[in-house]
């Protein structure tokens, strides 16, 4: 992986509104922050090479590398990655039945993995309003506080970076794929040094077709609801095609047609739609608003999937063939359509000198179609 | 006690010209003065409010430099001698009233010194005073040298209850805060009572109403002044000639002109062929004088600074006498002889004088030449104009800098004057977008925040000082408040009006006198006028961002006041409230995590690069102790501890 520096992560994020506010050049420096969803530069920094580059999800992207890091393998542009096992999944009895989306996967793996020591902290995100905030955890009985889906762009990888300050050594994160991403580059320790060494205990995985832009969310519901009373949101399974915003002061519903121009446009190159970069996976299910999507993709994740549900903190079943075929269909047009993107804007694998957003081995991308 | 007040008549004494101005003032027995600080005005104020209670004067700090001006008329009105100062800007803000002045008259002897600083050396622009003279209709005296500088004063009283007319009064920057010999004459009894008289015929001038109106009579007589004050110039005894009888060149100057044409024509040995008419009357300008003067010479060189404003007088009134004494050539700024921006001195000249003669200019032997690039390669370190240590500026913008950064809706904040004005350069943060006069910013603030239905949607702020915002900013406020516009108003309030000299304003309570004063609460003020007002110290970082980015997100006029003392305030100076030191071994110097924000960013003075040792360290010599860097530092390597002298000072 070409690592470069602050000057560059400027020319090639920002200038190029390539900034999905993960948070992962943030928390590093006096530099970089993230102000209400957004992330900018405060003051010139000279340095030729800095994590800030290193860690962003949207250069020098080397898939290869992270795979092999995570997997062992390389990346062969499968629709939903590397995966050992897809099934359903709800939360078991041992959890207390909080404010859970869908089935309550994500809570009930994050609190076991606390419980039982497997991680030393969990970085969840919260939101303040309508702002989303990383949070760590460290006790398990706080875990649900932070469930249900944000769908917003969130510098929750800001938290990993302060974690590691902090001095947490396996620390549980879940986030979207472009956060996984930052996460792996994280976990390679680009810098080699130390200090730096890989903090994370249990990447989980929340499947993302695209995130919505905080500050563009803001301006678009300031004048239709007080966000500050905005207690639930929710994008039910097509083919509803509507966003569903619970509020103290009662329902508002906006049509996905209006939310969709609010997505940042880095979404339109992200490849990934069932966060391949983790250990396991979790979405929805579609025509099962009680159960959740599971992917095994590491023994790490295997392990945990396993212990929690003899402990009694997870149920698992086969999933439906439909199911997957439908999941595997839209992950590969979601994949398609951003290597496609990425080909149009000159930002994969790009040669003489020229930085790139991505990098694949050439026969993957020979296969998806887009050489 | 100062020689002002002590010295006896006949003696000499090395006196500052702003001093020797306040010498002239008291020999002319004024009984009140009243200024607004701004260099190179303020020593003059400052000199008079030292000796007021010796002399029985009511010497003022005024708020701006029109009420000054009021102040100082109301004085006259009733019979008194008084005296308003101000710099060349502070004309402009008084021109309204003075535009009136001329018209009403005054009836104690009013002179208003006014001085320019040409270059703008403490100042944002150069503008050139003397085209208020024939704008405003009031006659202009300049001094040549500093014993004018007192002696003109005193005349300009005589001057002025002759004419009954304000006087203008026009220093540089090289006669005030330059010094030189000065004979003094003796202070008179000062007895003066004032009263104010209306009873009499409504347009006498020392019984009636005071007022500018009727207009058909008071300018016409107004015009009868200015014709008499031409004859007055006549016999002026500070206009003086010196040179042969017949020049082959007449050099025309005034003001510290006169000074460096003195040296040039000396320096190119012209003592024979050229003549220096030094003029302390400039406008109007004494007709049959100049006429005397052009007609013995050959040719003409006005010698002036800043503008051509002798030149255009003189070669008009040459062209109305080009029927009786021929038409001379005159050169000066019209024809590029020399420059009309920034000051002149005695090269500037005498390059000017060896051009139309053809005399050579002595030239500097190579060795001299050669040594003097040796230093400026070699010697001269670059340094970067910057707020001192300690400054709480610095704090104040570091904090307004972050905040607009992390906002990220592209945020400006329009500047102001004062030590502040300093961040429109990069290396200050570069935070303000637009400087203007006193008060302008938050006037333009105003202005911004009422375009957001044109689709501007950027953070609008402005900042002023605290002397700033009674002498020009209140008003834009009020405007702000009252059009409810989207601004938020930063307030430095450094406890004085520190650019100048820590003069008191109306929120200090001391006066110019050193008396007690009424201190003005300015965040009462603002909360009065209806504007949502915060209050922080900005040593307190975190607080300050915190309650920034609370008021730049709301909509509506927003008054942030940031609280702390002058770092060279003479209560401050030399108390240093915390021992500060870096942890060489938590500095993470040029690291990925810092990359030396506190010297390369930050740029306090009080913190030095230790470049062998990759490590910041605090110069503790020049450091004041503020603290505020240990709370930039991103790896908590710098350390305060409470100073003893503070602890000692808390208990006391």
């Amino acid at each position: 992986m070409q690592v470069f520096g602050p000057n560059e992560l400027v020319a090639d994020v920002f200038q190029k509104d390539l900034c999905v506010g993960c948070g992962a050049c943030t928390e590093l420096c006096p530099y970089l922050r993230n102000h209400r969803g957004k992330t900018g530069m405060l003051f010139s920094c000279t340095r030729a090479q800095g994590r800030c580059y290193a860690y962003c999800p949207k250069v020098e992207v080397d898939l290869d590398g992270l795979f092999a890091l995570m997997f062992n393998a390389p990346y062969e542009g499968k629709p939903i990655g590397i995966h050992r096992k897809v099934l359903t999944a709800k939360a078991g009895l041992r959890m207390t039945a909080g404010k859970f989306q869908a089935g309550g996967v994500v809570s009930a793996l994050v609190t076991y993995a606390l419980k039982t020591g497997l991680i030393d902290a969990a970085v969840l995100t919260d939101r303040k309003g309508l702002i989303p905030v990383p949070h760590l955890v460290t006790n398990p009985e706080d875990v649900t506080k932070f469930a249900s889906t944000k769908y917003m762009a969130a510098p929750t990888v800001a938290m990993v970076n302060k974690g590691q300050q902090q001095g947490y050594k396996r620390m549980g994160i879940v986030g979207t794929p472009c956060q996984l991403t930052a996460v792996a580059k994280i976990r390679a320790n680009p810098l080699q040094k130390e200090e730096f060494a890989d903090p994370i205990g249990l990447a989980i995985g929340l499947f993302c077709t695209w995130s919505l832009d905080t500050r563009r969310l803001l301006a678009f519901m300031a004048d239709k609801l007080d966000v500050g009373r905005i207690h639930k949101m929710d994008i039910p399974p097509p083919p509803a095609e509507i966003m569903v915003v619970e509020t103290d002061q009662g329902r508002v519903v906006f049509p996905l047609s209006q939310i969709r121009a609010l997505v940042p446009n880095s979404c339109s190159i992200c490849p990934d739609l069932s966060a391949e970069l983790a250990d396991l996976s979790v979405g929805v299910l579609e025509g099962r608003p009680d159960l959740n999507t599971l992917i095994i993709r590491t023994p790490k994740g295997e392990d945990l999937a396993r212990n929690a549900e003899r402990d009694g903190f997870l149920i698992t079943a086969e999933m439906p063939t439909e199911n997957f075929e439908h999941l595997c269909f839209a992950a590969g047009n979601k994949k398609t359509r951003a290597f496609e993107q990425l080909r149009e804007r000159d930002l994969v694998n790009t040669d003489g000198g020229k930085r790139a957003a991505l990098r694949v081995n050439a026969s993957t991308l020979k296969r998806i179609g887009v050489e | 006690m100062t020689v002002l007040l002590t010295g006896k008549k006949g003696e000499q004494h090395l006196l500052m010209g702003n001093e020797a101005i306040v010498r002239g003032a008291l020999e002319a027995g004024v009984n009140l003065a009243a200024g607004y600080p701004g260099t190179p005005s303020s020593e003059i104020i400052e000199n008079l409010g030292l000796v007021a209670k010796d002399r029985n004067l009511y010497v003022e700090w005024a708020v701006n430099e029109k009420v000054a001006a009021e102040v100082a008329a109301a004085g006259s009105f009733a019979g008194l001698r008084t005296l308003a100062t101000m710099k060349m800007n502070g004309v402009h803000v008084a021109s309204d009233f003075l535009l009136h002045l001329a018209l009403s008259g005054v009836r104690g002897g009013m002179v208003l010194v006014a001085c320019d600083d040409p270059n703008a050396h403490s100042s944002q622009h150069e503008g050139d005073m003397r085209y208020f003279a024939p704008m405003l209709e009031i006659p202009l005296l300049e001094p040549g040298d500093f014993q004018d500088a007192k002696d003109l004063l005193k005349w300009a009283y005589e001057l002025s209850e002759q004419l009954r007319s304000v006087i203008f009064f026009r220093s540089t920057t090289r006669l005030s805060h330059a010094s030189g010999q000065v004979v003094l004459d003796e202070l008179p009894a000062n007895d003066r009572r004032a009263e104010f008289r209306f009873d009499g015929f409504i347009l006498d001038d020392m019984t009636g109403i005071v007022m500018s109106l009727p207009i058909n009579f008071k300018h016409p007589q107004l015009q009868q002044k200015i014709k008499q004050a031409a004859d007055l110039f006549e016999e002026c005894p500070f206009n003086t000639y010196t040179g042969p009888p017949n020049p082959e060149i007449l050099v025309i100057s005034s003001s510290a002109s006169s000074l460096y044409s003195i040296e040039a024509i000396h320096l190119l040995g012209l003592e024979g062929k050229v003549g220096l008419l030094k003029l302390a009357t400039t406008w109007p300008l004494p007709r049959k004088l100049i006429q005397t003067h052009l007609a013995q010479a050959r040719q003409v060189l006005v010698v002036e600074e800043v503008l051509p404003f002798l030149e255009e007088n003189i070669k008009a009134l040459a062209y109305e006498l080009a029927g009786d004494i021929g038409a001379k050539p005159i050169f000066g700024k019209r024809d590029g002889a020399l420059p009309t921006y920034g000051e002149l001195n005695p090269d500037l000249v005498a390059g000017a004088l060896s051009k139309i003669t053809g005399a050579p200019l002595p030239q500097r032997p190579d060795s001299y030449q050669q040594r003097i690039s040796e230093m400026i390669f070699f010697g001269a370190p670059a340094r970067d104009i910057t707020f001192c240590p300690g400054c709480p500026h610095r704090a104040s913008l570091w904090s307004i800098e972050n905040v607009l950064q992390m906002d990220r809706r592209k945020g400006f904040v329009c500047g102001d004057v004062g030590c502040y004005t300093m961040a429109l350069h990069p290396m200050n943060f570069g935070s303000l977008k637009t400087a203007h006069s006193m008060g302008s910013g938050t006037g333009l603030a105003s202005g911004f925040g009422k375009l957001g239905r044109f689709g501007m949607d950027q953070p609008v702020l402005s900042v002023c000082g605290d002397s700033t915002f009674f002498h020009a900013a209140l008003p834009a406020l009020v405007n702000a408040v009252h059009n409810q516009s989207n601004m938020t108003m930063v307030v430095l309030d450094n406890s004085g009006t520190a650019m100048t000299g820590f003069q008191p304003h109306p929120s200090i309570e001391k006066n110019a006198m050193g008396e007690i004063a009424e201190a003005i609460d300015i965040a009462k003020v603002c909360a009065a006028i209806g504007a949502e007002v915060a209050l922080c110290d900005p040593f307190d970082v975190e607080r300050t961002q915190e309650a920034l980015f609370q008021l730049i997100e709301k909509k509506g006029p927003k008054v942030l006041i940031l609280k702390q003392m002058c770092a060279l305030s003479p209560e401050k100076k030399g108390f240093r409230k915390y021992e500060v030191r870096v942890d060489p071994k938590a500095c993470l110097g040029e690291d990925c995590g810092c990359n030396r924000l506190c010297t390369r960013i930050y740029r306090c003075p009080g913190l030095v690069w230790d470049k062998p040792n990759k490590v910041a360290r605090i110069d503790e010599i020049v450091c004041a102790g503020c603290g505020v860097c240990a709370s930039i530092c991103p790896a908590g390597a710098i350390h305060k501890v409470l100073s003893e002298n503070d602890k000692g000072r808390e208990a006391a």
